[in-house]
């Protein structure tokens, strides 16, 4: 319930100070990595920008929450940062698994990932509305919106009397999988960043061949890129406080906030994992 | 296979967490005392579904692993393993009612100790199911699939998303139809009800067990098919078509086949409006 009552907390606009310690903290974290582990400062960029596609991907995917289990309102009845996790970690693993294939290039891998996650969240958001249509006798309606944006479907007359509105308008589950291509894309960028500064630095480290070293590799790049997903993930969840329908809610507009705090996350993130290999 | 497995995972999510009342809906369960409604419904959602099932599939997988390692045989590997990661869900599901139940111990709730007797054993088996199903498939993409992730890897990746699908398309149907039974039929819960939810059955006070049963006839079977249709669909589109188009192959037929899901998607969404109808007040529908 709390979900529902809360008020939008934090206010919209942002914060000059904070986003220039975060920039200030951002260009440390790359000073650093350019003094200590030069090679892997391309690594550390690609980390930050595949950390903000996950915090931007996170706004797209409407989350109702508790309130939308009892039909009060629009969404998926999960979490955030829980959903956005399983279809970015859906994407991870198509895009791992591309990049298993050396005749493939990062475009490919970066799209193979980004489908993936697209993939899961299209069936997810149809399987949610299957429900609520056939189990439940519930036509979607929005509650932000009078009109839908991308269909023009009016919205109020089918939203029931004491509740926000539920089930997931086109506009949501088109925002659901943009927001699942988004973070199947960032989730996969940072894996694949970190596997080629794995693969490159470890046989040195441990003086082993390339093919010894390589699960390992993937090892130490998965279960990072894990780790900063849920990071970004749970960052962003934090800048939506609660539910949010997707590219058409008010607090969907926040969204700058949530890319510069999840690129300074991903820096310091970043720095960590290059860190480990070279010192 | 594995989309077969992952179906099965799902159903058996879905019904696991609603017998335990874990996800989304269990905050009406807690609700209900803070209201005045005292019930003998489970309670131990001190977590959600996906992190839970993350740590279930991944110790699961972990241990397989490790067995695995020492050559033992996969599949006596993976029943073991998943045994010992449900022995942690056990504790994880037995403390969890105690203490979510006895936090409302000052709006008179009373802890049942026979309701953990019967209803933590029921859990935990169809926790087995779930587990040793998701642990299985995670064997057979690394091994018969060829991904790289290590078992392990594949239980966090595949426990988190099966928990995320089990929970946004289970939740409803247990949120809305089963917990709030009472309120009309093809309408959202007014907000104005929330916690009042459905405590009595046909002969005395509603168990968590006949939750499950209620769930298993929808909500479960639609979790298994949405987990099980991202697990083959994901597969299917990789094997057959990796290799197509340049290494394009793939993406192509995961961009066609979402672009079919949003098409099916709109469809129902508009037979909905069409055969439904906008909403009635209460007293002109029953009038």
């Amino acid at each position: 319930m709390s979900a529902l009552g809360a008020a939008s907390g934090g206010g919209e606009g942002i914060n000059p100070t904070a986003s220039i310690i975060g920039i200030v903290i951002i260009i440390a974290a790359l000073a650093i990595t350019a003094v200590m582990a030069a090679p892997a400062l391309a690594a550390v960029i690609g980390v930050i920008i595949g950390g903000a596609l996950i915090g931007f991907g996170v706004h797209f995917v409407p989350v109702g929450g508790a309130p939308a289990a009892m039909g009060q309102s629009p969404g998926i009845a999960t979490g955030v940062a829980m959903l956005a996790a399983g279809a970015g970690l859906a994407g991870l693993f198509g895009g791992a698994w591309a990049a298993a294939n050396p005749a493939f290039g990062i475009a490919i891998v970066i799209a193979a990932g980004a489908v993936g996650g697209g993939l899961m969240m299209a069936i997810t958001c149809l399987m949610v509305n299957i429900v609520y249509i056939f189990g439940m006798g519930i036509p979607a309606a929005s509650g932000k919106v009078a009109k839908d944006p991308i269909t023009g479907d009016s919205q109020a007359e089918y939203k029931s009397q004491g509740t926000e509105g539920h089930g997931l308008p086109f506009v949501s589950y088109v925002g659901g999988v943009i927001g699942g291509l988004l973070g199947g894309a960032g989730g996969t960028l940072i894996y694949y960043e970190l596997l080629q500064v794995y693969s490159a630095m470890l046989p040195a480290m441990f003086n082993a061949s390339a093919e010894e070293i390589l699960p390992i590799a993937v090892s130490l790049a998965g279960i990072f890129a894990v780790g900063m997903f849920l990071v970004n993930a749970v960052l962003a969840a934090y800048n939506i406080t609660g539910t949010i329908e997707g590219p058409h809610d008010p607090k969907f507009k926040r969204f700058p906030r949530a890319v510069i705090g999840c690129a300074v996350a991903s820096a310091v993130c970043g720095l960590f994992a290059v860190l480990i290999v070279v010192v | 296979m594995a989309g077969a497995l992952a179906t099965v995972a799902g159903a058996a999510e879905d019904t696991e967490s609603n017998i335990g009342s874990q996800g989304d809906p269990n905050s009406q369960v807690q609700l209900a005392p803070q209201m005045g409604y005292i019930h003998r419904i489970y309670n131990k959602a001190v977590s959600g579904e996906p992190p839970a099932y993350g740590l279930w599939v991944t110790i699961g997988a972990g241990v397989a692993w490790a067995f695995m390692a020492t050559g033992m045989n996969p599949v006596l590997a993976i029943v073991i393993a998943s045994a010992l990661a449900i022995f942690v869900q056990g504790v994880y599901a037995a403390t969890a009612y105690l203490g979510r139940t006895s936090s409302l111990a000052k709006f008179e709730q009373p802890v049942y100790i026979d309701l953990l007797k019967s209803v933590t054993s029921v859990t935990m088996a169809h926790a087995f199911v779930a587990v040793f199903t998701t642990v299985s498939m995670c064997y057979l993409l690394n091994a018969a699939l060829g991904h790289p992730f290590p078992l392990p890897l594949l239980g966090i990746v595949w426990g988190i998303a099966l928990g995320a699908a089990g929970s946004a398309t289970g939740n409803p149907f247990y949120g809305k139809e089963r917990q709030y039974q009472s309120q009309m039929f093809g309408a959202g819960v007014p907000i104005s009800a929330s916690g009042n939810i459905v405590r009595y059955a046909e002969a005395g006070q509603r168990s968590s067990l006949d939750n499950g049963w209620f769930t298993a006839k929808l909500g479960g079977p639609a979790s298994g098919v949405c987990f099980g249709l991202i697990v083959f669909l994901e597969l299917w589109r990789t094997v057959l078509f990796e290799e197509a188009v340049g290494g394009w192959g793939a993406i192509i037929v995961g961009v066609i086949i979402i672009l079919i899901f949003m098409i099916i998607d709109r469809y129902i969404e508009t037979w909905a409006r069409k055969n439904y109808g906008p909403y009635v007040k209460a007293e002109e529908a029953s009038a």
